[in-house]
């Protein structure tokens, strides 16, 4: 127990510090990516849904300060929480054990954990676009940007799922 | 009473959810007002600017090859400019053998360099951190440039880092003119092109030219009178009845920002005090520079 609690820490400092740096980035001019919400969607299903939310809310702040987007990441992070149960219980297999599981491609397969890895990432770029173009008129260009960081982002999520799964079981 | 409880522990969910909610609704619509943020809560608090000043220290050399080249020939430009000057300084000394060609007023300002932290150009409402704050003298409003032009202006400082409005945020915006006409308006990003920003306000009879040169008009005390911001690259596509809106090239390159000045006024305070209506006191010399007051916004 105490072994996954500083795994997780560990994997949510990485991944902070690699959105950080993925904040400034803006590939061809539409597509940023976002990692560190794998940390929200990697939480174990049998956590309680408080603990979720309140992890949710203080990365999305971390990172809103490190962005100056006060409450932007925080907001995203909360509502993506909030959608993390409903999705997995959509996606996984109906006979799998739920107690202390943690979504991803080795436990819930392949196909499964892409579909829930899509809906979650799209609904949190299309969420935090969505806020950040409140007072934008630019309609088209979010609506690229959201396609586009989407998709960056879920090849990176995807990515960094297999490697954190070392396949000798659930490293983390 | 038991009842009750049992229902808040029921649907406890619902309330922490509704709390980071409001939250972080309540942060979002704060941060939409300037100059009264919260410093730990802003890139330039403590723990922050240490991390960006390491990512910083590595990332830096990155440019540094094209950085050089833009110096060079920013460089070449500036000595052009310096004999073109001299030769018009000594004609007009041939002119006006009594007269001094001291300009008092920009003795008033003093530059001081900065290393730019973080940035972002990709956002609505964009914010540079520097790496310096109210320990080197800085204070909110104070104007930042670059080898290019107008980067944006101080919005809250930390003992050692700073974080500024960039000018690619709508919240904020320049008095610029027309070097050459004077002609004189308001220059303002509205998203998108981090490259492009509209100059408006400007009179219906101006006279402009594709190429001309864009300066800050020296209306504020942040910005002296004549700093480059841009050149004209024509109208801009949406045109009110009143006036004609520009779009201007801006001569800063946001995404390759790293080396910027910040301008200290020396009588900003005093000026402060002017626009609020206030005289200046008889001993000036007491006076605190740069007054924060919410009537001098840009």
């Amino acid at each position: 127990m105490t072994k996954t609690i500083i795994h997780f820490i560990l994997l949510a400092v990485v991944l902070l510090l690699v959105q950080v740096v993925c904040n400034k980035v803006m590939l061809l001019g539409i597509a940023m990516p976002i990692v560190f919400i794998y940390v929200i969607m990697r939480l174990p299903v049998s956590l309680h849904v408080n603990w979720v939310l309140t992890i949710a809310f203080l990365l999305g702040l971390i990172v809103d300060v490190f962005n100056d987007t006060p409450g932007m990441n925080a907001l995203s992070c909360t509502l993506l929480a909030a959608l993390c149960r409903p999705m997995f219980r959509a996606y996984a297999p109906r006979d799998i054990q739920e107690d202390g599981l943690l979504p991803s491609m080795l436990s819930m397969g392949g196909w499964s954990y892409f579909k829930y890895a899509l809906t979650l990432t799209l609904f949190y770029v299309a969420v935090l676009f969505l806020i950040q173009a409140f007072t934008l008129r630019d309609w088209l260009l979010t609506l690229e940007r959201i396609g586009a960081s989407a998709a960056l982002s879920l090849v990176l999520i995807l990515g960094i799922d297999s490697l954190v799964n070392t396949g000798h079981g659930e490293g983390l | 009473m038991k009842n009750l409880i049992d229902f808040f522990l029921r649907h406890s969910a619902w309330a922490v959810f509704l709390l980071y909610a409001v939250l972080s609704i309540v942060m979002l619509v704060g941060s939409r007002n300037p100059y009264q943020q919260r410093v730990w809560l802003t890139s330039a608090n403590a723990v922050s600017s240490t991390v960006y000043g390491a990512m910083g220290a590595v990332t830096g050399y990155f440019n540094l090859h094209s950085i050089n080249a833009d110096l060079e020939q920013r460089n070449a430009a500036l000595e052009m400019e310096l004999v073109d000057l001299r030769m018009q300084l000594r004609e007009l000394r041939l002119q006006l053998p009594d007269s001094t060609f001291d300009q008092p007023s920009l003795n008033n300002y003093r530059l001081l360099p900065a290393l730019v932290i973080s940035n972002s150009v990709a956002l609505t409402h964009n914010h540079v951190t520097i790496d310096r704050g109210s320990a080197d003298g800085l204070e909110p409003q104070m104007g930042v440039v670059d080898r290019g032009g107008v980067v944006g202006v101080v919005e809250v400082t930390s003992s050692h880092a700073a974080r500024l409005i960039s000018l690619l945020n709508p919240d904020i915006s320049v008095s610029c003119k027309l070097k050459d006409s004077d002609y004189f308006g308001r220059l303002i990003w509205e998203g998108g092109d981090p490259r492009y920003a509209t100059l408006d306000q400007l009179p219906k009879h101006t006279v402009y030219e594709v190429g001309d040169t864009i300066v800050t008009s020296g209306y504020s005390d942040m910005f002296p009178e004549g700093i480059r911001v841009g050149t004209v690259v024509g109208k801009a596509h949406e045109v009110s009845a009143g006036d004609v809106q520009l779009r201007i090239k801006l001569g800063t390159d946001f995404s390759r920002l790293s080396e910027v000045r910040v301008i200290v006024n020396g009588r900003s305070a005093e000026l402060r005090k002017l626009e609020n209506g206030n005289l200046p006191e008889s001993d000036k010399s007491k006076t605190p520079v740069g007054t924060y007051s919410n009537s001098s916004r840009p």
